[in-house]
């Protein structure tokens, strides 16, 4: 039994309206109370201090095969970063895609105590579960790939929604994971003979459905369940110029399903969806269309994707894209792994420069969509780790966020095309630390429908985070250095009530963190007869038995049981 | 000058990257003799390796002496002074070299100036495989400076080679300046198989006999050979282009008298 | 009385089928189905070997001899920490949850760690990290693939169900089985020759002895003509799968970089200006390389044949730009045979701990990864090492003598369920379960498609699955070092108010690159 007091910290919390107030936190076990004995408690003071709830980061490719490969066919990027072992942590490298230990201390060291994975082909579910259970220290979900399932696709052909939510449910309930993710609609299929689709109502090859259906299905489907997350989208045509107009096609295309103003879909990693211009000589940004649209509607919450200027590499399950990005040149490696009946995939390591205008250009879209965006509780902050940058590149990206200074500074650096074809030089908002803590915790824990985080009030899961600033005496726009300092290094990381990193420093690796899933029940599950079993033995090379992940895979299991409407 | 000699013979790799003239520089005897170095997985001091004695002259900066090859990373990332190793020496030496100069009288292990920017390692003696090659998975190969190697080279000699100049007075394995762009190599005797596999420009001037990969093409025969403003080489050589596969404009120069095997190509002059 | 167990999966080679189905009485297999002649010997007859290990061994006085568990790990324990370089040497053929603790164990001990990958596709994996790859699931090539190619690998041999379950032979959604067509080919191929002994015969006459050819089958025009997936086979020599493939092409020894070459000038359009390549003519060649251009999803399968003769990791490198070239026309995927069962898991669960699939070394406190420094071979052949652990492998039976001899000179620890090559030179000697057959666990397949390793008959008594016996292995040596003063990882780690305990400042990586400062963990 622990109970913990956080005295006197300027508290920021947007989820119950507190703004920088001075108030006491009190932790009991793995949740915050009321009130603890004061003469047991274990006292922190946090006087000159901002408190937080522990971050929840939700996209960030931290687990999987594709990551793992990244891993793999990086040793020039580890060998820049070493970590070595203490008594406290376990060794591993860096630096773009770290090892699955190093992972779970970074982002704890940066005040982080939940990450939603990005993507996971269902088939390789049981590699990324065996990963997630080796980052300590953060409560962990997996994203679905679900766009491209063979299942999936002949179902919603047949428009029949029901059965499709049933066989969803199924698998989101056999594989462990958090939430339906469709990445490309119907170009990973394609993909399988080398084509792609180019707009939202181009046909899939030999599957009589368009990415359009897809979308609009999984939605119904993902209503019909009652997940606690929308569907998580990366968009067709996802980095190539003139895409802006397939993400305003998508956003169009969906805005009837919301009912009752609440978001119907997440577009992941908006950045790279939001170019303009035909071809890259002419590549514009295209964040004021989108911000425009976002600012006037209310079914879709975006996450950013933003660019750091780092050598970093890039992966995800869009194979065609990435392939793409191959064929413009200057690339060594081009990893590309096809999943059978699911998915596709691919991996580049790719170096974003200042002086490229391309990538000083997709650093701006990034920034303007957070800033041009006046609600924060329709984009969160990311850098969908590793594609833009990698994850403890986040206080730079907040400090480009909350400071105009901060981005002239980055500014005079960049290639001119950033200044000229963007409208961030014009833009003068600066984020406070309250917008800044929807943009990180509460409104990501609130997209996710996670109740009991992103928020420190009463019955709140005991994840919490303390930065060394002091909202009275700091102005973080004008010290944006010393601010984002504070933010690379907590001064407090509290996971589930126990101290896990002081000053920076992990403490304590022992605290495993969860893995959260949904298991949403259909009043009669998903019939799995003899003529389905023939139909996976056709499909898969593996047996409908061997497919699922069991209980063996989750090390500290945490079931989001939940009743489906259908 | 500080000289080191081995305390006893090493059984197990040595790691010092703390021996460059820059470390050493300014310290006394004893600062020197706790210098951090591994001993496998023992962390120990150089003092428990090495006997440590100093002189007043100026050059070499350092010298070794003794059975080395166990000892790796002398050198690493070094930017002037010089090195001079009097026995056999271990992988990683001047690694990342930046500037000085190096001399290894005996062997060297391999990657021996891999990711090198400036500077010279002379080495009488052997050298094992990846001499100047970058580490796995980079391109980053030796952008400048000069390689001297007395005796012969092992496999992939100067992959990604960016600049500079080797030369080998031995014979060289395979893939000799594999995916090379710039620089120049030049081998006064045999080279392996798979010469100049990938390249796409620079040159490689090859003395003794050689094997041409199918995707060269052959451009012309030239009387001699400018390897470097010290270095003219008479032939007379085909002259080879290269890669094909990567659609490359690399040069191989092969020394026609030794290799009667590529007589074949003139027809195609 | 019997009970037969469904879809287990065969922990034998990197096809993992996971379709078998195997009887049990009296706790022995005594029945498989739709397990290959290999999977046979190993389920039903190999893991009832009268060779079994029972008990721990350690040597004593030169000779084994059977002692408690307990002294054994503590024996084993004090010769690991006591080793200034151990090497800890296997892995492949052990389940994943096995390979997590070995990798604390190597980072405890600070030791090398190396799997057998080094010695078999270790090469795919180098060549991967100068290049990528573009690969597949086995499944993708079930449904799609017209046009596969086998090169430098047996699998008819080596891997058995690969061509009937994953690609020639079976039946996708958009691509069928050529099994008829072969049946109806080994009939007219027998015909002719009863054809010919009885002409033989009747005519006395010896039929006039055909000249050694470069390829067979049909000319290779034919293979644009031919409708349905087509197979080529690339070796040396004429192999089984060779017999079954519509075209065999074979290739000079030790010249796959030069035909991978030819073949990439050809796809790029280049004239060469040679008439032949590994003793292929460029014609042949280009009919090749057009077969590849034209297919709608082609895929070639390399085995131990292209990376471990001359060029390796450069020949796998060389082929995979082939396929990337190629990807330009048409799709097209390429893919490693994998050997043992769980190799590819062992690359996994490296990498996902340390970020490096093979060839760790420990020993500065942080992971190195270095091929040519730090595999096992590279090791042993100077003799670096000063102890060695082998789990679930034979090096004993694999290894060249002047490895086997250094590693003799120094204390040698196995764990291997049978009484094989390496566990009789051994110093202390642990029994092992037969992973798959006696302890669940996961594996990898060759596409990294992971699946559960079933249980299907109990253990002797008295003998540890590997996770169980590392473990404890690893408790012993944190103990050892406790008692020296010596830190230890986490698992001894007790806070009571982690709060007031500093944390340790780890010492500075030598020669860390700027870069480096941006991740705190280092410290």
């Amino acid at each position: 039994m622990t109970e913990i007091l956080i005295k006197n910290g300027f508290v920021v919390d947007p989820r119950n309206k507190i703004n920088c107030e001075k108030m006491d936190i009190a932790i009991k076990d793995n949740k915050i109370v009321q009130k603890v004995n004061e003469k047991q408690a274990h006292i922190i003071d946090a006087s000159g201090l901002t408190v937080m709830a522990g971050g929840v980061d939700i996209h960030s490719h931290i687990a999987g095969a594709e990551v793992n490969t990244g891993r793999i066919i990086r040793p020039e990027d580890h060998y820049k970063d070493p970590v070595r072992k203490t008594s406290i942590t376990r060794a591993g490298t860096g630096y773009s895609i770290p090892s699955t230990f190093v992972t779970g201390y970074r982002y704890a060291e940066m005040g982080y105590t939940s990450v939603f994975n990005g993507s996971i082909a269902p088939m390789k579910a049981k590699h990324a579960h065996e990963e997630l259970n080796d980052i300590p220290l953060l409560d962990k979900g997996t994203y679905i790939l679900t766009g491209d399932w063979w299942f999936v696709l002949e179902n919603l052909a047949k428009n029949d929604i029901d059965e499709c939510a049933r066989l969803v449910s199924w698998l989101i309930y056999s594989t462990k994971g958090y939430s339906i993710k469709v990445v490309n609609p119907g170009g990973l299929e394609s993909w399988g003979f080398g084509r792609n689709v180019h707009s939202i109502d181009d046909p899939v090859p030999n599957f009589c459905v368009t990415p359009r259906e897809i979308m609009r299905g999984l939605i119904k489907v993902n209503k019909k369940l009652n997940m606690p997350h929308t569907i998580h989208l990366h968009t067709n045509n996802l980095g190539v110029p003139g895409n802006y107009q397939t993400t305003l096609d998508t956003m169009k295309a969906l805005e009837d399903l919301s009912t009752d103003g609440k978001p119907v879909a997440h577009i992941t990693h908006v950045q790279f969806a939001c170019f303009k211009g035909e071809n890259w000589r002419k590549f514009k940004s295209g964040a004021e269309d989108i911000a425009k649209y976002m600012n006037a509607h209310t079914h879709i919450t975006l996450d950013m994707g933003q660019v750091t200027f780092s050598d970093t590499t890039t992966m995800t399950a869009d194979g065609p894209f990435e392939f793409s990005l191959y064929e413009l040149g200057g690339h060594l490696k081009w990893v590309n792994s096809d999943v059978e009946t699911e998915s596709s995939g691919g991996i580049i390591p790719f170096h974003y420069k200042r002086n490229s205008p391309v990538n000083a250009l997709q650093w701006s879209i990034g920034l303007e969509l957070a800033l041009l965006i006046k609600d924060p509780w329709k984009i969160f902050m990311t850098t969908d780790h590793p594609n833009g940058g990698p994850f403890y590149d986040y206080p730079k990206v907040l400090a480009w966020l909350y400071s105009k200074k901060a981005r002239e500074a980055t500014l005079k650096k960049c290639h001119k095309s950033a200044r000229k074809k963007s409208l961030l030089p014009s833009i003068d908002r600066e984020l406070t630390l309250y917008e800044i803590a929807i943009m990180t915790r509460a409104g990501t824990a609130q997209a996710l429908g996670l109740p009991n985080k992103g928020h420190l009030g009463v019955g709140a899961d005991a994840d919490v985070a303390v930065f060394n600033i002091n909202p009275e005496t700091l102005d973080i726009a004008q010290k944006f250095r010393t601010a984002r300092k504070a933010f690379a290094s907590a001064v407090y990381t509290i996971k589930d009530g126990i101290i896990v990193a002081k000053d920076g420093q992990i403490v304590n690796s022992q605290v495993p963190g969860r893995t959260i899933w949904v298991d949403a029940q259909t009043k009669d599950p998903c019939r799995i007869d003899d003529d389905m079993k023939r139909k996976f033995k056709e499909y898969w090379t593996i047996e409908y038995e061997n497919y699922p992940v069991t209980d063996h895979y989750v090390k500290v299991s945490d079931k989001l049981t939940i009743k489906a409407s259908v | 000058m500080i000289t080191l000699t081995p305390l006893r013979t090493f059984n197990v790799p040595i790691q010092t990257p703390c021996i460059t003239p820059e470390n050493f520089a300014g310290k006394t005897l004893t600062d020197i003799k706790k210098l951090p170095a591994t001993e496998g997985n023992r962390n120990i001091t150089l003092g428990d390796l090495f006997k440590i004695e100093q002189d007043p002259a100026e050059t070499p900066n350092i010298t070794l002496n003794g059975d080395l090859s166990k000892v790796k990373r002398v050198g690493q990332a070094m930017k002037s002074g010089e090195i001079v190793i009097n026995g056999n020496i271990g992988m990683h030496t001047g690694e990342k070299m930046a500037g000085g100069k190096i001399i290894i009288n005996g062997n060297a292990g391999g990657w021996t100036g891999s990711e090198m920017k400036k500077g010279t390692i002379e080495i009488h003696g052997d050298v094992g495989d990846y001499l100047a090659s970058p580490y796995r998975g980079n391109d980053l190969g030796m952008k400048g400076g000069l390689i001297t190697v007395d005796g012969n080279v092992g496999t992939d000699v100067g992959c990604y080679l960016k600049g500079g100049i080797i030369k080998i007075t031995g014979s060289a394995g395979q893939f000799l300046g594999y995916h090379m762009t710039d620089g120049a190599i030049y081998v006064e005797k045999n080279c392996d198989v798979r010469t100049g596999a990938c390249m796409t420009g620079g040159k490689i001037v090859v003395g003794g006999t050689l094997e041409i990969l199918p995707s060269f093409t052959i451009d012309s025969i030239k009387p001699k050979v400018k390897v470097d403003n010290t270095t003219n080489v008479s032939g007379p050589f085909y002259v080879f282009l290269g890669d094909l596969s990567e659609r490359g404009t690399g040069k191989i120069f092969a020394n026609k008298a030794a290799n009667p095997a590529l007589a074949f190509y003139e027809k195609y002059l | 009385m019997n009970k037969t167990i469904n879809n287990v999966v065969c922990p034998i080679c990197g096809c993992l089928c996971d379709d078998l189905e195997v009887t049990v009485e009296n706790n022995e297999i005594i029945k498989m189905k739709n397990g290959c002649a290999v999977c046979e010997a190993k389920m039903v007859h190999g893991y009832k070997s009268d060779e079994r290990i029972l008990k721990p061994l350690i040597r004593k006085d030169g000779k084994l001899v059977p002692v408690s568990m307990d002294e054994a790990i503590k024996k084993a324990a004090q010769i690991l920490t006591d080793a200034k370089y151990p090497l800890l040497f296997g892995w492949s053929s052990t389940v994943s949850e096995a390979q997590r603790i070995g990798v604390e164990l190597a980072e405890e001990l600070g030791s090398a760690l190396d799997n057998c990958c080094s010695v078999c596709h270790g090469p795919s994996v180098m060549a991967t990290q100068e290049i990528g790859i573009p690969a597949a699931t086995l499944g993708q090539i079930r449904h799609r693939a017209d046009l596969i190619v086998y090169w430098a690998c047996n699998p008819w041999a080596s891997h058995p169900r690969h061509v009937e379950r994953y690609t020639a032979f079976t039946d996708g959604r958009f691509e069928g089985s050529e099994w008829k067509n072969y049946m109806q080919r080994l009939r007219a191929d027998s015909g002719r020759k009863k054809m010919e002994m009885a002409s033989k015969r009747i005519a006395r006459v010896e039929p006039p002895i055909k000249p050694q050819v470069c390829f067979t089958g049909p000319p290779p025009q034919m293979l644009e003509r031919k409708s349905g997936r087509k197979v080529i086979v690339v070796d040396v020599r004429k192999t089984m799968t060779a017999e079954a493939a519509d075209y065999f092409l074979q290739i000079e020894p030790n010249r796959d970089y030069e035909v991978i070459e030819a073949l990439r000038c050809l796809v790029l359009d280049q004239e060469l200006d040679v008439d032949k390549v590994g003793g292929i003519p460029i014609d042949t060649l280009r009919d090749v390389a057009d077969a590849m251009m034209s297919c709608g999803f082609g895929v070639i399968y390399f085995g131990l044949g292209m990376t471990q003769s001359l060029g390796r990791f450069r020949n796998i490198e060389i082929a995979i730009a082939l396929a990337r070239d190629l990807n330009r026309k048409t799709k097209f995927v390429i893919s490693p045979m994998r050997g043992h069962f769980n190799v590819t898991g062992a690359n996994n669960v490296f990498a996902w701990q340390t970020g490096y699939p093979f060839a760790i070394d420990f020993s500065q406190g942080y992971p190195q990864f270095n091929p040519g420094e730090n595999t096992a071979v590279d090791l042993l052949r100077r003799g670096d090492n000063d102890a060695t652990l082998i789990i679930s492998a034979d090096p004993g039976a694999h290894f060249p003598s002047v490895i086997m001899q250094n590693m003799m000179k120094h204390p040698l620890i196995t764990i291997n369920p049978d009484m094989n090559a390496i566990s009789r030179l051994g110093d202390v000697v642990f029994p092992a379960q037969w992973c798959g057959i006696e302890y669940s666990g996961t594996a990898y397949r060759m596409d990294t498609v992971p699946l559960t390793l079933k249980k299907v008959v109990e253990a002797p008594p008295g003998i540890l699955t590997d996770e169980e016996l590392l473990t404890r292995i690893l408790k012993e040596v944190r103990a050892i070092k406790v008692k020296r003063g010596e830190p230890v990882g986490q698992g001894e780690v007790k806070l009571a108010h982690p709060d007031k305990v500093k944390a340790p400042q780890a010492c500075k990586a030598p020669a860390k690159p700027k870069r480096a400062k941006k991740g705190k963990g280092a410290a």
